[in-house]
């Protein structure tokens, strides 16, 4: 058995990766933008980061309207002069506003915004795992087990000589693990 | 004439979608089949009346009948005919007709398979959809007739919005409607089960899975036509923004893909029944609030293309199916009981519903950050932005999780698992996953995040993978020759390898979203014509720039030579309109996409000598995203598609086989 799986593996692993080094080579193919200075390179996370005032939901980085255009340059301008990008979104707060930036301020009560989401998804979890155990400890509301150890057996057996797949499967670990289950 | 008979042909179709919700209703109470059969033909009326509205409508577009408020403003005599498909449901009042004509016509089909198969369902499912179509009917009625006339004739109309003028317009917002009140079928018929008292038994299911999927189907065709639209059209060289009204689109959708998974655990095993009518309810209710947010909801967005004060009353029926499944639900809750029971934590059974767990999680922090602009200025008197990078920063984790549990998931067993025999199956994918991790970080890739996302998809696709081909394998030893052997295994369990094909197509889709937002590279040209300039391995050389005059607008086109690598790959163009009726610009990228990236330049505004500034991408893997869509059509329609050839003799005996009836009857 071993060895036989040994041998399939032998023959079908590189069938498998064939397919995944074509997308490696492809992510790896593709061009960077070694080429763009370090500042312009600032400047374009900073946009994408800062709304434009008059375009809603659109940030200064994707608008063309020319108050987003004049943005983009007091940005370009302000990395020039040395200011960080905490300093220029704070001007650009003081300027406009908070709704300024693309995202909530993480101070004050917005910090609600961003405490929500990984909060709902602890407790999705949580109240998963007390599902799935309440789900499990309540096995003996259900009515006796469909199949008796014996037509377990005979069940598996039957699909393994259909299917005939080997080597610890879907089909084939149940037949070898419930049988002894509580 | 034919207008009139349009305008009078609403409200006697909102009369008989009343009747046809009353009578199915009290029919399948009373058991009283003349009635539902009146009701069934009732509905069956509503395509046909709502098809004379929408012909008339039709009528007044090709005729220029500017007297038909709707047509003077949406459409003018420049206008081409063949955008009158277009103008259809490019404003407010006419969206209306088209998803209503479009639900009851997609009802008729549903409920016609339904009154077969479902005898007593359906008569519940009947009136849910004839009430849903009677909310719509009321709306236009009332509030928004489409043929509606004004109390003057213009002499020319208003005209259609020129940033719908694409022909990505033709397929992607009726796509999109069609998608979100299509999601009222499978809820109607799980709603129906449970109104008639036979949520317990699980023979709503195999219909509720067909209109389950294929209304996922149709939202996920019009979530990417919307992104290719967008990432072709719109010129800002992206797909996706996480605009208040993607994300409306896209919430109904995680809860539909929540519920065509969860229903297959009932299909096989009986279990999850509450949860299947919870999922579909939320489905429901979220494409309804699409409906609102679409309609003049509270949510500024770029897409607010039909502001009205109707979103209102979405809210309200929204409210409405939310209160009354709950009700429905707590009323009927006593015949949910599972079949079977959870056997492990660590089975195919809790791995669904792991996957429901998070897709319904990344809905509802979606609906969180599209909804906490209005609560903070509510509360707070504060005005905030929840923009893109919010939702890639709490949304993209999450989703990263789903596309690994897409690839683990699968390869569980149902009923129980080992670590061992979990850890021993997800050997080959882990492996892949880890070399493919070394190879591209040794190939340039530093990026952790991009790093580890890459190998979470790499180690889905050889999951997939690797079970095809182990399977494959498995019956060439037995004599089949290799293609005969992969297309008897895959008959051999539609819905299970028509899902692998659909997961292989959304890891193409991660794939290329992975490559885009890690590597996307972006800088702002100002060219003269005549200059040269390079971008990565690109150069490009601005030739110059034609200008044509048309009716309704005035044209630019700017012409580039670019070549890569020294290699020439010809001429691309970029498109500048000005709409002078609505002062408006629309830009056209030149894209010149392949399988490793897409180089694509936007134009601005140009001066008088051709002087423009123009935005040049590289935005690595794109091609993927659009080429996965007919994968995943392929997948869906397979895993949907009945069993049309003879069932193998072994396998037919042993479906007769004693055991196997003893299952049926200790389950029923």
């Amino acid at each position: 058995m071993a060895k036989t799986r040994t041998r399939l593996v032998a023959g079908t692993w590189w069938r498998v990766l064939l397919p995944l080094l074509v997308m490696a080579a492809l992510a790896a193919a593709c061009s960077r933008g070694d080429g763009i200075p370090e500042l312009e390179r600032r400047a374009h996370a900073i946009n994408r980061e800062v709304m434009c005032p008059v375009c809603p939901g659109e940030s200064i980085d994707q608008s063309q309207n020319p108050v987003a255009v004049q943005m983009r340059g007091i940005v370009m301008d302000r990395l020039r002069q040395g200011w960080t990008a905490g300093q220029i979104k704070a001007y650009f707060v003081e300027s406009y506003e908070p709704r300024v930036l693309m995202e909530p301020p993480r101070s004050g009560f917005n910090l609600v915004a961003w405490l929500v989401p990984p909060a709902a998804v602890a407790g999705a979890i949580a109240a998963l795992v007390l599902m799935l155990r309440f789900m499990r400890r309540h096995r003996e509301a259900s009515p006796e087990p469909v199949l008796s150890t014996a037509e377990r057996a005979e069940y598996f057996a039957r699909i393994e000589a259909i299917t005939d797949v080997g080597g610890g499967t879907a089909v084939a670990s149940p037949n070898a693990e419930t049988d002894g289950g509580p | 004439m034919i207008v009139d008979a349009g305008y009078q042909a609403l409200p006697i179709a909102l009369v008989v979608a009343v009747y046809a919700f009353a009578a199915s209703f009290i029919g399948g109470y009373r058991r009283l089949p003349a009635l539902v059969l009146s009701a069934r033909y009732g509905l069956y009326t509503l395509p046909v009346l709502l098809g004379v509205s929408t012909a008339a409508l039709v009528y007044a577009f090709v005729t220029n009948d500017f007297s038909v408020r709707y047509v003077a403003e949406n459409s003018n005599l420049a206008m081409p005919d063949k955008y009158t498909w277009v103008a259809l449901y490019a404003g407010n009042s006419g969206s209306m007709l088209f998803i209503t004509v479009t639900l009851s016509a997609v009802s008729a089909v549903a409920v016609a398979g339904l009154a077969r198969k479902l005898s007593f369902t359906a008569p519940f499912a009947t009136g849910l959809m004839a009430l849903v179509l009677t909310f719509f009917l009321a709306v236009m009625v009332l509030m928004a007739n489409p043929l509606d006339s004004l109390p003057f004739t213009p002499e020319d109309g208003r005209g259609m919005n020129p940033l719908l003028i694409h022909f990505g317009m033709f397929i992607h917002p009726p796509m999109q409607m069609f998608g979100l009140v299509s999601v009222a079928i499978p809820f109607s018929i799980a709603m129906g089960a449970l109104l008639a008292g036979r949520g317990g038994r699980d023979e709503w299911v195999d219909q509720g899975r067909l209109w389950g999927v294929l209304s996922w189907l149709v939202l996920t065709t019009g979530l990417i036509l919307g992104s290719w639209w967008a990432y072709t059209i719109l010129g800002w060289g992206g797909y996706w923004a996480w605009d208040p009204v993607e994300n409306s689109a896209l919430m109904p959708w995680l809860a539909m893909t929540a519920f065509v998974h969860s229903i297959m655990v009932q299909k096989r095993r009986g279990m999850f029944r509450m949860w299947n009518i919870v999922l579909v309810s939320i489905a429901f209710t979220l494409a309804e609030m699409g409906m609102f947010i679409n309609r003049g909801g509270p949510v500024p967005s770029v897409h607010s293309f039909a502001q009205s004060t109707m979103g209102w009353t979405f809210l309200g029926f929204m409210a409405v199916t939310l209160l009354g499944s709950l009700a429905a639900f707590a009323w009927r809750i006593d015949t949910l009981k599972s079949r079977e029971k959870l056997e492990s934590m660590l089975s195919r059974e809790s791995a669904f519903l792991t996957q429901n767990v998070l897709f319904l999680a990344v809905a509802f922090v979606t609906l969180w950050g599209t909804i906490y602009p209005v609560l903070a200025e509510a509360f707070l008197g504060e005005m905030v932005t929840v923009g893109e990078p919010f939702f890639n920063r709490v949304n993209g984790p999450i989703l990263l999780v789903i596309v690994l549990l897409m690839g683990v998931g699968p390869l569980l067993p149902w009923r129980r698992a080992t670590a061992r025999s979990a850890l021993r199956l997800l050997r080959y994918p882990l492996g892949v996953a880890a070399v493919l991790a070394i190879v591209l970080a040794v190939a340039g890739i530093r990026s952790p995040v991009a790093l580890a996302a890459l190998a979470v998809v790499s180690l889905s696709v050889t999951g997939i993978l690797h079970e095809l081909l182990r399977g494959t394998r498995s019956r060439h030893r037995k004599g089949e020759s290799y293609p005969l052997a992969l297309g008897r295994l895959l008959a051999a369990n539609r819905p299970r390898y028509g899902g692998y094909i659909v997961h292989l197509g959304i890891a193409m889709l991660a794939f290329g979203a992975i490559g885009s937002s890690f590597y996307a590279v972006q800088r702002d040209f100002s060219l003269a014509p005549g200059d040269e300039r390079t971008l990565g391995d690109y150069s490009f050389r601005y030739d110059g720039i034609d200008r044509t005059t048309y009716s309704d607008r005035d044209e630019v086109i700017a012409r580039f030579s670019v070549s890569k690598g020294g290699n020439r790959l010809g001429t691309m163009t970029t498109h500048r309109s000005f709409y002078r009726d609505f002062r408006m610009f629309a830009n056209r990228a030149a894209i010149r996409s392949t399988p490793i990236e897409d180089f694509y330049i936007v134009p601005s505004e140009f001066a008088d000598d051709g002087t423009a500034v123009f935005r040049v991408y590289i935005n690595p893997l794109v091609w993927w995203m659009w080429y996965s869509w007919p994968l995943m059509l392929v997948g869906t329609l397979f895993a949907i598609s009945p069993r049309r050839y003879p069932v193998p003799t072994t396998q037919r005996s042993f479906a007769r086989a004693p055991v196997a009836a003893g299952a049926r009857a200790a389950g029923s």
